[in-house]
């Protein structure tokens, strides 16, 4: 199961798992996403490479507007995938806590 | 040697099977020493496997099969469709990671991951009965 809100500060807080059963979920909620954005992993437990898919257009439609998409709080292995997916020089990933 | 621990379970061919198959890797995996990453590189590898199937066969009416089995120093875990083409991700060419974001592509990325996160992957095939085996070392 996957929970995605609003944050705060404007960031877009993920918790549970992001696998192909929730893609559509997330898909619609991060087409809402509308300029630069923070989206914190800290409670993200699982992700997919359907969850990998979401992340790529949603950065790739913010890129046609000079903005994108910040990761944080991301945890080892959940950045190992991105690292191995190429992810670490498309997405601006923040050191981990 | 310690004697293998099998489980077999099958499950329908749908997105919808997925939180069942991955409760089933976890109870299974209970108990192992097993860091966050092992744990990890087996849901995710299967998932890919089981979506991959949903997708590319949706006619077929059988369920797919999954099979654990514990040894010494290992996991081995096996995605069977029993009425199916052949389609062996060992033979897949590798995908450029390294494009820049405008030449990047939603997909593809799931069986290059795979290949990084095991530490093998076999395919057999006969009488229309594809599976795909997974392994992953607990060390």
């Amino acid at each position: 199961m996957l929970d995605i809100t609003w944050g705060e500060d404007g960031r877009v807080v993920f918790a549970g798992r992001f696998d192909a059963s929730q893609e559509a979920k997330a898909q619609s909620f991060l087409d809402q996403v509308q300029g630069a954005c923070a989206l914190d992993f800290k409670d993200l437990q699982y992700i997919s490479s359907a969850g990998l898919g979401v992340l790529l257009k949603t950065q790739k439609r913010l890129a046609a507007s000079g903005v994108g998409l910040r990761l944080i709080n991301v945890s080892k292995h959940i950045r190992d995938i991105f690292h191995y997916s190429g992810f670490e020089s498309i997405f601006e990933i923040d050191p981990s806590p | 040697m310690a004697v293998a621990t099998t489980m077999e379970l099958t499950f329908p061919r749908s997105i919808d099977s997925l939180p069942r198959v991955f409760e089933a890797i976890e109870d299974f995996l209970t108990g192992l020493s097993m860091n966050e990453e092992a744990r990890f590189a087996i849901s995710f590898s299967v998932e890919e496997l089981f979506t991959n199937l949903v997708k590319y066969n949706p006619s077929s009416r059988t369920d797919i099969v999954l099979e654990l089995v514990k040894r010494e120093g290992e996991v081995e875990v096996s995605v069977t469709d029993p009425d199916a083409e052949p389609f062996d991700i060992t033979q897949k060419p590798d995908i450029e990671t390294n494009k820049p974001l405008a030449e990047r592509k939603p997909g593809g990325l799931g069986i290059h991951l795979m290949k990084k996160v095991l530490d093998r992957i076999d395919y057999q095939y006969s009488d229309r009965r594809s599976k795909t085996t997974l392994i992953k070392k607990l060390e």
